[in-house]
């Protein structure tokens, strides 16, 4: 049993999400090979290597791959599949987008979001926004998976494997990308953040979300989220959003700022550590989740807690 | 906290159980009603309920309508878009005749969609309830040209219709009216002041037509000199295009307890040269036109009564659910429940929710009879509901605005004292529900309505044929099996006694004893509207039992309509012998002091 | 030019869904179903392209029960100009699905395919891929932004960081994210005139496909329950809890 994990890289650095999907792949016993195709990214091929618990690395390096398109990247793994009883993807947008055109063209069902290896064909998955959970078994000769990054603890470094390079699939031509507009910030990725400070509608304006809440999350080096309702206000950008159809998040520590706590939210964060809600509306449902409920009017009670953390 | 979902689950039983949808559906031109698209229409409408009216109830509460410069009146923020979304869906136009742009569907299809909207925004719906009710009578009395003028913007609902009945010196008695119309050419000139003109002036249509009593030169003192013109706000050009403004403005508007989302205008006519009005139908005749349509609009004011009584259960069952307060008496030694465990919380819920389902059993039943009464091919049958429709009107008026209050009542009482507090939203709606028990008519008008005119002239027939049929029922309902059922039957049983005793007793002494008769006629009403609405809940119970009974139905909701219904029998079937005391006895002591004495 | 759109019958998501006791699955005994959310973004896009004179014809098509009918009169209620079912009584996984409208597609040509990026009740979010990859297609999966010009479609994505924009070689197969649009709530005319509308019945077998399930369900379980924590008072205890006792903050 030999398990390929492909891996989601910016070129230098692997994503941490794939950390995590190693993690997943290495309960499944077996070797474990990671793929990492983009252009130029020998760097991130050498950082895979490192990572504990992986055998080989297979390297792509082609002109194609520098876009990460999912129909290019699909054809590539499929080359490789023959080879593997298990693929594996993070489930983000990144995985997600491959790893269903793979499945397909094997005639294998596809097993998304795990949370738990139950056995080699034997998978958990949250389905209905978290409120069960499934135990599925497949029948197919090879798994297409993708894993929830916040189920598994990102794995650790220590390993030397080697790295080989192989042929680049074909250019489809299908798609080109135009451009990208990503958020920039200093701030850790949201899905991997240790802390998330995350606000709600109830910060009020765009203005008022990044006046108290950068400081905060400054101060605690933590990602900044958002409900649903702030996003489409247009307090937050869109990619902060938090919840089930946004991110996943299981940070140690889950502050939860002017945030009613909608289940489409809880769904998206209640596997945090620790989650403190801060809320004027002492019958919010997010203090029926809350570890420590402070009610009162956040534009006090943040400045103040910022202020505390010193 | 709780948003409004639309209780589809109970709308489409009442509707296809109770008042036989498909029955309706034969009806010549109601064929388009078929149980699929009705469903499909109920979903939508449940949908733009709660994502479009729903949520500036509150916030339309709290801002409510301004009263600025130039005559002109805002509404409360996000109405007039919410308004442009529901008539842009053809909603306003449900019941209306296809050729004036309507759906011509059925009133029995529109009763739960009126519903839905009066839950999620009372105040706001009104302006839809008034139009409907303009747009009533110029399809009844209007002449051909005033149709084609008005009817296909108000149906579309890009202009609002009202209804000038009350001035300040003839509320109930419209006799008093004294508003003049002068004959000029082709129209008349109205003067005079109109009071609680509900939506009489706003900002979310482009037209506003007025429906007016008032009186011409020569008419005869009293109701028999009331005539009905209509007055537009803006003169409508030949070619359909918006005139000149007419001498028609708001002067003023109420300050009231609740509906703070809809206007209530003062208008004033003939300020300067004369508003232009134009007869509809023919002079002196006004007063009986608008008894025609007060009986539509009594109607669906006793929806609001079945439709705040749902809105506020919501509401209370919510926070019931949530609010963690004391132990639970049948575990104390256990951990701090949630105060829907409490049993008198339980009396409360169970109450409303009795209340409620009950009332729109009743009006559901009521309202297809007004769909048989006008479609029904053969004539005795169409007389047969046509009575029937007459007799419930003022019952289901009356009993669902009483019960919407006191059931809004109730869910501020399950609350306790975040009840009192404006923030959680219990309180907006027993002020909205105040007024239900007043307009078109107070309940003591209903009750005289339904002990004179629908009881007493005709000698009780209608009374006593529905009798007959609570009759067979209990038959039916003796043959049913359970404890439930029999309690059930027997407490039906002693109401339909006591209500049948009453009537008996009103026929024989309405005119001998007329003080004793009309002091007990609201007590009369009550009754009535308990064991109507009695009756309709077995019926309900024995269809869910068989349904559970022939497998496949959803369990959990017939047992609870056997349970709820088991509850309205010893909750309030049980008050009709009581309610029998007080309408034969309570004129006794009601009439004994004198003026001076109180 | 024809756009499909596929549209999934799902548990309304208003429902809370209960597990059932024996954890065979949830319970969905007389539960209310709808239109999957995300179908019906992609839904009211189809419908937008084709107001904006870019698309001719709108096919709505359902894969499921008989009932998925209901779900194809609110697609043509909302604008879509037939509805095209593909009827089975069996569980239906995303890879049969795929292989279902891989049929339609070949029968109906159309040049864009649209649908949600994934329904509400298994939340898989992965037929839109799979159709792509069996047909040979470019994908564009969770478009907030979709402009169609000539034979190719620009669709803006929601990635992890931030947006992009890809350009497609029509055909292509585009998933919708919830801020595509804000879908219209139907005209009640336009239900009426929906029911009017041709909707064709076919069944799995008259396209040849084998649809038999793949993945197994061996239990449906609760999830683990969070508890309410406790209340406190002000933010110097909040931070002491914070340090001391949850010792999450150094």
């Amino acid at each position: 049993m030999t398990v390929l994990v492909i891996a989601e890289h910016d070129g230098a650095l692997l994503k941490s999400a794939t950390l995590n999907t190693i993690s997943a792949a290495a309960k499944l016993g077996g070797d474990i090979h990671v793929l990492v195709a983009g252009a130029g990214c020998g760097a991130a091929a050498a950082a895979a290597a490192q990572v504990a618990g992986v055998a080989k690395v297979l390297l792509a390096d082609a002109a194609h791959y520098q876009d990460q398109g999912a129909e290019n990247l699909a054809a590539l793994v499929l080359a490789q599949a023959g080879a593997y009883t298990h693929l594996l993807l993070p489930a983000t947008s990144f995985g997600k987008n491959i790893a269903p055109r793979v499945a397909a063209k094997l005639d294998v069902a596809q097993i998304s979001d795990i949370v738990s290896v139950e056995a080699a064909d034997t998978f958990v998955r949250p389905i209905y926004a978290g409120n069960a959970l499934a135990t599925v078994k497949s029948s197919d000769g090879v798994k297409v998976i993708t894993v929830r990054s916040t189920a598994f603890e990102a794995a650790g470094q220590g390993g030397s494997a080697p790295v080989e390079a192989i042929a680049a699939g074909p250019d489809l031509g299908l798609s080109r990308l135009v451009g990208r507009e990503l958020t920039k910030s200093a701030r850790p990725e949201l899905a991997a953040a240790k802390i998330v400070v995350s606000g709600g509608r109830g910060m009020g304006s765009a203005e008022n979300y990044s006046k108290f809440l950068d400081p905060i999350a400054d101060k605690l080096n933590a990602a900044l989220g958002a409900s649903r309702a702030a996003v489409d206000a247009g307090y937050a950008p869109n990619d902060y959003q938090v919840g089930q159809t946004g991110k996943i998040v299981a940070p140690q520590l889950y502050l939860a700022i002017g945030i009613s706590g909608a289940i489409q939210h809880l769904a998206g964060m209640k596997d945090a550590k620790v989650i403190v809600a801060i809320n004027k509306d002492p019958d919010a449902p997010i203090f029926q989740v809350a570890d420590y409920g402070l009610i009162g009017d956040l534009f006090q009670l943040v400045p103040q807690l910022t202020a505390e953390l010193g | 906290m709780s948003d409004y979902i639309a209780p589809l689950q109970d709308i489409r039983f009442a509707l296809n159980e109770l008042a036989g949808l498909a029955r309706i559906a034969e009806l010549p031109g109601c064929e388009e009603a078929t149980p699929e698209m009705v469903d499909a229409i109920l979903d939508e409408a449940a949908k733009i309920s709660a994502g479009v009216l729903a949520p500036i109830n509150k916030s339309g509460d709290a801002e409510g309508c301004k009263l600025e410069p130039g005559f002109h009146v805002r509404t409360p923020a996000g109405c007039k878009e919410a308004y442009r979304q529901f008539i842009e869906g053809g909603w306003n136009g449900l019941n209306f005749p296809q050729e004036f742009g309507g759906q011509g569907l059925p009133k029995l299809v529109a009763t739960p969609v009126m519903e839905m909207a009066m839950a999620a925004n009372l105040g706001l719906s009104l302006c839809s309830l008034l139009t409907g009710g303009a747009i009533e009578a110029l399809l009844r009395y209007g002449t051909d040209a005033q149709k084609q003028t008005y009817l296909p913007n108000m149906i579309a609902g890009t202009w609002s219709g009202t209804m000038n009945l009350t001035e300040p010196q003839a509320g109930s008695d419209l006799s008093l009216i004294r508003s003049r119309a002068q004959p000029e050419g082709e129209h008349h000139r109205i003067y005079g002041q109109k009071i609680f003109i509900t939506h009489g002036e706003h900002d979310m249509v482009d037209n506003i037509i007025h429906l007016v009593l008032a009186r011409t030169p020569d008419a005869p003192e009293g109701v028999k000199g009331i005539s009905l013109f209509v007055v537009p706000k803006f003169l409508v050009n030949a070619d359909g295009s918006l005139g000149r403004r007419n001498d028609v403005r708001c002067v003023s508007l109420e300050h009231k307890l609740g509906i703070h989302t809809s206007p209530t205008a003062v208008l004033a006519y003939g300020d300067e040269e004369g508003a232009i009005g134009y007869l509809v139908g023919a002079e002196n005749r006004g007063l009986e036109y608008m008894f025609v349509m007060m009986n539509e609009a009594r109607f669906a004011v006793g929806l609001q009564g079945v439709a705040i009584a749902d809105r506020a259960y919501q509401h209370a069952v919510a926070y019931a659910k949530e609010r963690i307060q004391g132990k639970d008496l049948a575990n104390p030694a256990g951990k701090s429940v949630s105060i829907i465990h409490h049993p008198d919380i339980r009396r409360m819920l169970m109450s409303m929710r009795a209340l409620t389902e009950s009332t729109r059993a009743v009006a559901y039943v009521t309202g297809a009879a007004i769909d048989r009464a006008h479609g029904e091919p053969d004539p005795a049958a169409r007389e047969a509901a046509r009575a029937f429709a007459d007799f419930m009107i003022p019952i289901h008026k009356g009993w669902a605005t009483e019960a919407g209050v006191e059931v809004a009542n109730l869910g501020i009482q399950v609350h306790g004292g975040m009840g009192f507090v404006e923030e959680t939203g219990a309180a907006q709606y027993l002020r909205d529900a105040r007024i239900t028990t007043i307009y078109e008519g107070t309940t003591g008008i209903q009750a005289n309505d339904l002990i004179g005119r629908k009881t007493a002239r005709e000698g009780g027939k209608t009374a006593k044929a529905i009798i007959a049929q609570m009759q067979g029922l209990l038959e039916q309902l003796a043959a049913a099996p359970g404890g439930d059922m029999q309690a059930i039957r027997s407490a039906l049983a002693e109401a339909v006694a006591a209500f049948e005793s009453c009537v008996d007793w009103i026929v024989a002494n309405f005119r001998s004893d007329t003080l004793a008769v009309h002091a007990g006629a609201v007590p009369f009403l009550k009754l009535a509207g308990i064991v109507c609405g009695g009756w309709q809940m077995a019926r309900a119970a024995l269809i869910a039992q068989q349904q559970l009974a022939a497998g496949g139905a959803d369990a959990a909701f017939c047992s609870a309509k056997i349970a709820t219904t088991r509850f309205y029998a010893d909750t309030f079937l049980a008050q009709a012998a009581g309610l029998r005391h007080t309408v034969m006895c309570t004129g006794a002591g009601a009439m004994a002091l004198t003026e001076q004495q109180f | 030019m024809r756009v499909l759109v596929a549209v999934k019958r799902v548990v309304d998501y208003n429902v809370k869904v209960r597990v059932k006791a024996d954890g065979t699955g949830v319970d969905l005994a007389n539960v209310k179903m709808s239109m999957n959310p995300f179908d019906e973004i992609a839904c009211e896009e189809a419908v937008r392209l084709k107001e904006a004179g870019v698309a001719t014809e709108v096919v709505a098509v359902s894969c499921g029960v008989t009932a998925c009918q209901e779900t194809l009169r609110s697609a043509m209620a909302l604008g879509a100009d037939r509805g095209i079912l593909v009827e089975s009584e069996a569980e239906l996984q995303p890879l049969a699905v795929a292989k279902l409208l891989q049929a339609v597609v070949n029968k109906e040509a159309p040049q864009l395919v649209l649908l949600g990026k994934q329904a509400i009740d298994d939340d898989s979010n992965q037929v839109g891929q799979m159709l792509a990859s069996l047909m040979g297609w470019p994908q564009a999966t969770f478009a907030s932004k979709v402009v169609i010009a000539g034979d190719k479609a620009s669709v803006t994505r929601e990635i992890d960081g931030g947006l992009e924009t890809l350009e497609l070689k029509l055909p292509a197969v585009v998933t919708s994210d919830l801020r595509l649009n804000e879908p219209r709530y139907a005209a009640l005319p336009s239900i009426m005139k929906a029911k009017k509308k041709p909707l064709a019945v076919i069944k799995p077998s008259d396209l040849g496909v084998d649809v038999s399930p793949r993945l197994s369900t061996l239990k449906v379980a609760e999830p683990p329950k969070r508890s309410a924590g406790v209340r406190v008072p002000d933010v110097k205890q909040l931070v002491d809890k914070l340090r001391n006792e949850a010792k999450v903050l150094p």
